[in-house]
């Protein structure tokens, strides 16, 4: 699987908060590859990532995916894309009220159209190897926010995608979890060969990235989005 | 439909609250509709036991035409003359009387030709006869009240004495149990005035309708004109028993404003279950899932609350018939429980049908916000 944005432009809000949040963005993603997207914050991280998650359309510009321009494909293309082929770890709010930290993961694999029981064992390992063996039950409103940012990303990665998106996963871990997420992800990406986006502040996450992406030199004016 | 399971589950408290209202409403549509066809029986059962397609009211009777009509022997011959009319008389007032063995009873008097197409026949017993001009067959609620067959039953304080000679089904007439009886003895009742001792002269040929079996096409209007009655269907003339017209308003008006709550309270719960769930909303949306999903999704949450709430308000309703039993005119037989709950499943899910497009217009971009 391959990655790639040309000239992609995205405004958002409307009237006195609209916002260039990418602007002439260009830039091509390896697979097997885990990237690092560093920049200051308002820089359009997130909103690369949701623009290469089919989730936000460009105002103008191309997202290739294995060559296939997503930006113009339907909304139900897109989702259907978005839960076959991307795994998403969002900033926050990644959690749905009232499941446990097992459901989450099962209730994602029945929006993707897998039998959540055949998936459980799968779900049960990774819920492990993010180290939250002793949290299946746990609701999202018991745990914490480094807790809850693993849950996603062992839902992300559960439906093994091709396109893995993680929008500042080490914001809320100590330096030892940290260390073991990165870990994960540098593995998971080898493994499977994704391409592996990652928008990050954190050097223990750039030191162990394969590339570092400088958001702020990809927009076509030097400035930082206004 | 597991995602939508697990949030049942995780929601129960709120779900159990919202089914335990449809399992109110949907019991209270039940017991209403109950006693709606009960209290109708109770009113009509009798004029729909008539094997007669019109009656022939006197002409200026418009309501309450079984008290206030009286057509005459010439008119009854006239109907029996018509061509494609088969015509009977028919007689019906309230009385009171006294058994032999001390039983009070009311009844609605329904005085008929014996061996005519109106009379009933008998269960047990015999029929009428016209070889006993005083004898009478009465209806179960009779029986029920103490009336044997073979007892005498004398007319409060009319002196007239009639002869139990059979019994036959449930009929009657603005909630009094019916008693047939001859047309002759009918009018001696009708027309005899309290206290007077009986006469032997024979009372005015009158009667309270003409049962009409019209042929399909026969010209009832003209007999009409001829004749100076006033025909309508026996169905129209329901509205002529005591009570009908004023029950069926009230417990009709009761019935459609259950329909009309029904969807409003399960609308108004799944709007504030939408609106709150927006973030989770989102979220599915952006993990990929489709709009219809979303859609079943909600709707299948519906079918669990109002399904489950309907199927046990409807056990609630049938449950409350079998056990006031025969006690009170309560009616629910289950092809009219199931219309019923039918219609409270259906007028609840399109309360809900309302705030799909709450669903199907979430963004999958608030995600991205900072509020979250
Ligand atoms: N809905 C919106 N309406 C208007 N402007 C928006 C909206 N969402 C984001 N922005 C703006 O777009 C710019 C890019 O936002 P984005 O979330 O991509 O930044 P980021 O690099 O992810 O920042 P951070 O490191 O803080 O997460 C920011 O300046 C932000 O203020
Ligand atoms: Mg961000």
């Amino acid at each position: 699987m391959s990655l790639e944005l040309c000239d992609v432009t995205v405004t958002l809000g409307r009237a006195e908060s609209r916002t260039t949040a990418l602007r002439g963005v260009s830039a091509g993603f390896a697979a097997s590859a885990l990237t690092a997207l560093v920049g200051p914050s308002g820089s359009g991280k997130s909103t690369l990532l949701a623009v290469a998650g089919a989730l936000l359309r460009p105002d103008s510009g191309q997202v290739l995916l294995d060559g296939r321009d997503i930006a113009r494909l339907s909304p139900a293309e897109q989702a259907r894309l978005r839960r076959t082929r991307i795994g998403y770890v969002f900033q926050s709010g990644n959690l749905l009220s009232g499941l446990t930290a097992l459901e989450q993961l099962l209730a994602a694999a029945s929006v993707a159209g897998r039998p959540p029981r055949a998936m459980r064992p799968r779900a049960e390992e990774l819920l492990a190897e993010v180290g939250l063996a002793h949290r299946l039950r746990h609701r999202a409103d018991q745990l914490s926010g480094g807790e809850r940012q693993r849950i996603a990303l062992a839902r992300a990665l559960l439906l093994e995608p091709g396109l893995l998106l993680v929008d500042e996963p080490t914001a809320a871990v100590d330096r030892e979890r940290a260390a073991g997420i990165v870990d994960l992800l540098a593995t998971t990406t080898h493994r499977h060969g994704c391409v592996t986006v990652v928008a990050t502040h954190d050097p223990v996450v750039t030191r162990a990235a394969d590339h570092v992406v400088d958001m702020t030199r990809l927009h076509t004016t030097s400035a930082a989005a206004s | 439909m597991y995602l939508a399971l697990l949030e049942l589950k995780a929601a129960r408290g709120r779900f159990l609250l919202m089914g335990g209202v449809v399992v109110l409403v949907a019991a209270l549509v039940g017991i209403v509709s109950g006693f709606t066809t009960g209290l109708g029986d109770d009113t009509i059962s009798a004029l729909r036991r008539l094997p007669a397609t019109h009656l022939a009211f006197a002409r200026g009777a418009d309501s309450d035409q079984f008290a206030r009509s009286l057509v005459d022997g010439r008119a009854l011959d006239g109907w029996r003359a018509r061509e494609g009319v088969r015509a009977t008389p028919l007689g019906v007032s309230i009385a009171r009387g006294t058994t032999n063995r001390k039983v009070e009873v009311d009844f609605a008097a329904f005085g008929i030709e014996p061996r005519s197409f109106l009379d009933p026949g008998s269960t047990s017993g015999r029929a009428l006869s016209a070889a006993e001009p005083y004898g009478i067959v009465v209806s179960q609620q009779l029986v029920k009240d103490g009336v044997r067959i073979g007892d005498t039953l004398a007319v409060d304080r009319l002196g007239i004495t009639l002869t139990v000679r059979g019994a036959t089904g449930r009929s009657s007439y603005g909630h009094v149990a019916v008693a047939y009886l001859p047309v002759t003895a009918w009018q001696r009742i009708r027309f005899a005035t309290p206290g007077v001792a009986a006469t032997t002269a024979p009372p005015p040929r009158q009667y309270s309708a003409v049962a009409l079996q019209a042929a399909p096409g026969a010209d009832l209007a003209a007999a009409d004109r001829a004749l100076g009655t006033g025909t309508r269907t026996v169905e129209a003339a329901y509205a002529a028993a005591p009570g009908y017209t004023g029950e069926r308003v009230t417990m009709t008006s009761i019935q459609a404003f259950l329909y009309a709550i029904a969807p409003l309270v399960v609308g108004a719960f799944f709007a504030v279950w939408t609106v709150q769930r927006q973030p989770e909303l989102a979220l599915l949306r952006a993990l990929g899932a489709s709009r219809r999903r979303l859609v079943g999704h909600t709707l299948g949450q519906a079918a669990v609350v109002v399904g489950g709430g309907t199927a046990l308000g409807a056990a609630l309703a049938a449950g409350l018939g079998l056990l006031v039993g025969s006690e009170v005119p309560f009616s629910l037989p289950g092809a009219a429980l199931a219309a019923t709950m039918g219609t409270v499943v259906l007028v609840g899910l399109a309360g809900t049908a309302v705030i799909l497009r709450k669903v199907t217009t979430v963004d999958p971009m608030t995600m991205l916000g900072a509020g979250r």
